[in-house]
Parts: structure tokens; C-alpha cells; sequence
């Protein structure tokens, strides 16, 4: 039977970019597989404007002076800009690991046998866990994410 | 001691890569390298079964993890525990070094200079260094056909920048290898010189790297000794106080038969040059005629010194290959 232990929503601006949230939840049972839902849209900036701008602000942020005109004069290579949200997990005793990846919808699983790739199989133990959604960059003026966690008890 | 063909920055599926550690394992047999260090963004799950992939393709697996951090991304090898990056903020970077040195592994700058967020989050290195002596080494290579990206030129002054203030760093390349997609740009090698421990090769490997001792090509094996008369100094090592000279015979070898058909520059016009804390200070023309290449070089003043190959590379003049740098100790010390 799987149990809901964890379901979350959040609005996330730019400002959150170099973030981190973490949400905690108990397992009050060992063993089993813990599903680990997580959606976050919209993946891709979508105005051009807006983009060059956020370019034009990191090439002239990370550049030379010399290389910017031509850093600038590809710009669109860069797009799109997206906003990049990752998933790790720490159990009460030690980490289960992470999910570095750019899929903006993810269904993750950790067990006694196996786990999602990036993460760390083995028992489920009773305890406080936390699973952390590290905002590397929010481009968009909000993005919106779902964090569902359930528990299939063993 | 033996010099043996390293990839020091590879990934996986088990963060954004789009291959398998045997997929990368095999990938990197056929290009000639006996080593490969696995460092996946913040994780480490990608070794799971790190021992089948090196009896299956012979290849040694150095066990990492590229700190994917919002300030900077940073290599870390050789440790087998996971050492978390996520406390790392701008001004904490020592203090994570340290802790990946106390897990038993070394940590380098991941392309320092790669343009950073929102384009490529997180990787232009934005961290504040109190103590440099402590980051083992620098990505100055990142990429293929390395030594033309202006990135990596970037990162090559600073390295030679903390050399000339008297830091000890070394300096790498790595791919940044994500997939086994086929490339025509020459690819660039790390070779570190083996220790003839009964260590692994992968204890040995972190040993070298950790001591400098290394060389970075695309094509031949640099390598450079210093010679005095109280002895020989190779890549790494460092000419004591009490041992210092007005000069010095220095012995650059270019073997060109380092994975050999895995690379070719016609019509190179190879030159050599010894560069150093005192500026270049020896040059010659190179050619696969000739191994060895010596020179008398001054000892006074001399903090560092390194050799680089040039040549033609699709019609562009460029670095094919350096050494890491021979120090020796201040006058003062």
C-alpha cells in the first residue's frame, strides 16, 4: 500500500535561484520504497527580450572585455534559458543521493534493491528524512513546483 | 614510475550524461586512455559496479564527483564517501576543500572560466580562495580541441598567475565528457606519473596528481627534468633551498609515440618552450627526429618552470601540450 507522507506546492521567483528548500517527513515505518514525485514548470524562458537581456547581464558578468561582441553576436545559442530545480535525499542517518539532471518532471524511486539513477538503494529506515530541492536557476518570473512523496510499505 | 593516459572529468546517467561508466569505460579504451575518474554532478551512485567495468574493459575507474555547486563547480577524486556541497556557500570553499581532503580525496576548479548563470548554472567559479595552496589543482583544459577556447586560455593565465605567487597548484584537462558522441577535435590527455607502490592504481593516480605530478597533452608526451649537481628534479618535485643553483641543465623528452594513431598533426612546425616565473626562458624547434631537448637555464630567481609544446593544429597555432610545473624553494626560505 502506497502512503502519502509528503505533498507540497511552491511559487519560486528569480530571487530564489541559488537556493535551497528543504521539506522534512517522518517514516514511521522501515523498510519498503519511498516514490519521490517532482514537477516544476515551466521549464523553458520563453521571451526572447527577456533572455537577451539575462544574457547581455552574463556575458558581461563572466567575460572579457575583448570576447564579449563576440560572445554577444552568438547569443542565441544560449537558448533557451531554463530553470534547472534538483532533487536529493538524505535519510536520518546518512545521504541517499541526487537526481542532477534536467527533466523537469521526475518520478524517483529508492528501495532496499534498487533506486532511481544518482540515487542510493538500501534499506528505508524509520526516522526523520528530507528531501532538498536545490534552485540552481529560476529564469522565469514564477515557476511553479509539486512535491509528492509517498511511502510503499513493505 | 610510469606515466599513464588519465580523463579526469566524465559522466554518466546517474547525473546528465547520456552514457553508462561502460559505455565511458569503452568510449575512452578506444581513444587510448588506461584511466578514467568518474565525477558525476553530486553523485556518486554512477561506481555502483565499478569493479565488473574495469575486469570487463581493463580500464582503471577513479572514483569522483564534480561539486555542483551555485558558485562554482568543483572535481573531487579519489574519495569513496559522498561530502556534501550543498552547505557551500560563496565564501566557504576552504572549508569544503578541507573536507573532501579529510574523505581522502583532492579537489580541483572545474572550468573556472566557463560562462555562468543562467546559461550554464553554476559553472563559472565564483567561490572566494583565502588559502590556494589548499585546492589541489585547476581544469585549465576543458573540452575538446582545448587550447583554442578562449575559456580555457582564461584559465591557463590563472594557473600561471598563483605559479608566479608561489603557489603550488597543478593542472589538468577534462573533457567534460557527458556522452560517446564522435568528435573530429583532438582530444586532450591527462597523464600522471604512477608511483611503483603496490598501491591501486587508483591511490597512486590521486598520489600524482596531488604532488603535480602530470603532463597535458593532445597529441605527444611532454615530459621535463631539471638537472643540477646535486640531482635530477622531475615534473612535481621541488629543488631545495640548500640545493639551489645558478643554473641548470633542463631536459625536456617528446615522446611522440604516446597513443600512438589516436592522433595526428601534419605539418605541426612543433616548438618547444620553457616557460617560468622569469618568462621564456628556452626555446627550440621540435621535431619527431629527436627525443630529447636540453637547455641551460638560470637558477636565480627561478621559482617554477614548465615546458610547452606548440605546433599547427587545423591551421591554427596553438598549445598542443605542457608539463606541470618543477619548483624550487625561495633563496629566502
Amino acid at each position: 500500500m502506497k502512503r502519502l507522507v509528503l505533498d507540497a506546492e511552491g511559487l519560486v521567483q528569480p530571487v530564489c535561484s541559488k537556493t535551497h528548500i528543504a521539506y522534512s517527513f517522518h517514516l514511521a515505518k522501515p523498510g519498503g520504497k519511498l516514490w519521490i514525485d517532482f514537477a516544476y514548470e515551466p521549464k523553458n524562458l520563453e521571451d526572447r527580450e527577456r533572455s537577451r537581456e539575462l544574457i547581455a547581464a552574463g556575458v558581461e558578468k563572466y567575460t572579457e572585455p575583448a570576447q564579449r561582441e563576440l560572445v554577444m553576436d552568438r547569443w542565441e545559442s544560449f537558448l533557451p534559458l531554463k530553470n534547472l530545480i534538483t532533487v536529493s535525499v538524505d535519510d536520518p542517518a546518512r545521504h541517499r543521493g541526487a537526481g542532477h539532471r534536467h527533466d523537469p518532471e521526475q518520478l524517483l524511486q529508492l528501495g532496499e534493491e534498487e533506486a532511481s539513477p544518482g540515487f542510493v538503494s538500501g534499506e528505508l529506515i524509520e526516522g526523520l528524512w528530507r528531501v532538498t530541492l536545490s534552485l540552481h536557476a529560476i529564469v522565469t518570473d514564477d515557476c511553479r513546483y509539486r512535491l509528492r512523496i509517498h511511502h510503499e510499505e513493505a | 614510475m610510469r606515466w599513464t593516459a588519465c580523463e579526469l572529468h566524465s559522466h554518466t546517467f546517474h547525473s546528465d550524461g547520456r552514457q553508462s561508466l561502460l559505455e565511458l569505460a569503452e568510449g575512452a579504451k578506444s581513444l587510448g586512455f588506461e584511466c578514467v575518474a568518474l565525477t558525476d554532478h553530486n553523485t556518486m551512485t554512477g561506481l555502483e559496479n565499478k569493479e565488473r567495468v574495469e575486469s570487463d574493459t581493463g580500464m582503471t575507474i577513479i572514483s569522483g564527483m564534480e561539486w555542483t555547486t551555485f558558485y562554482g563547480h568543483m572535481v573531487t577524486i579519489g574519495l569513496t564517501a559522498f561530502v556534501d556541497w550543498r552547505p557551500a556557500g560563496p565564501g566557504d570553499i576552504d572549508a569544503g576543500i578541507a573536507r573532501v581532503h579529510a574523505a581522502g580525496g583532492i579537489a580541483g576548479m572545474a572550468h573556472p572560466f566557463r560562462i555562468g548563470s543562467p546559461m550554464c548554472t553554476g559553472c563559472f567559479w565564483e567561490f572566494e580562495i583565502s588559502d590556494w595552496n589548499a585546492l589541489d589543482y585547476i581544469e585549465v583544459w576543458s573540452g575538446t580541441f582545448p587550447s583554442i577556447k578562449t575559456d580555457n586560455a582564461r584559465a591557463f593565465r590563472l594557473w600561471t598567475e598563483k605559479l608566479n605567487e608561489g603557489y603550488r597548484i597543478a593542472a589538468t584537462s577534462g573533457r567534460d565528457w557527458h556522452a560517446q558522441d564522435r568528435t573530429e577535435e583532438p582530444v586532450s590527455v591527462t597523464y600522471l606519473l604512477l608511483d611503483d607502490s603496490k598501491d591501486g592504481v587508483t591511490e597512486r593516480a590521486v598520489r600524482a596528481l596531488a604532488a603535480g605530478r602530470a603532463a597535458v597533452t593532445m597529441g605527444p608526451l611532454v615530459t621535463l627534468e631539471l638537472r643540477s649537481e646535486t640531482g635530477v628534479f622531475g615534473i612535481g618535485a621541488c629543488v631545495p633551498a640548500q640545493d639551489r643553483s645558478t643554473g641548470y641543465e633542463a631536459v625536456a623528452t617528446i615522446d611522440f609515440g604516446a597513443r600512438e594513431g589516436k592522433w595526428a598533426f601534419p605539418d605541426a612546425g612543433y616548438t618547444l618552450a620553457l616557460t617560468s616565473n622569469l618568462g621564456v626562458i628556452g626555446e627550440a624547434d621540435a621535431s619527431e627526429e629527436q627525443t630529447e631537448y636540453g637547455f641551460d637555464i638560470p637558477g636565480d630567481g627561478l621559482l617554477w618552470v614548465r615546458a610547452e609544446l606548440k605546433g599547427t593544429v587545423r591551421g591554427v597555432r596553438t598549445t598542443i601540450a605542457f608539463t606541470n610545473a618543477i619548483y624550487a624553494d625561495s633563496d629566502q626560505a
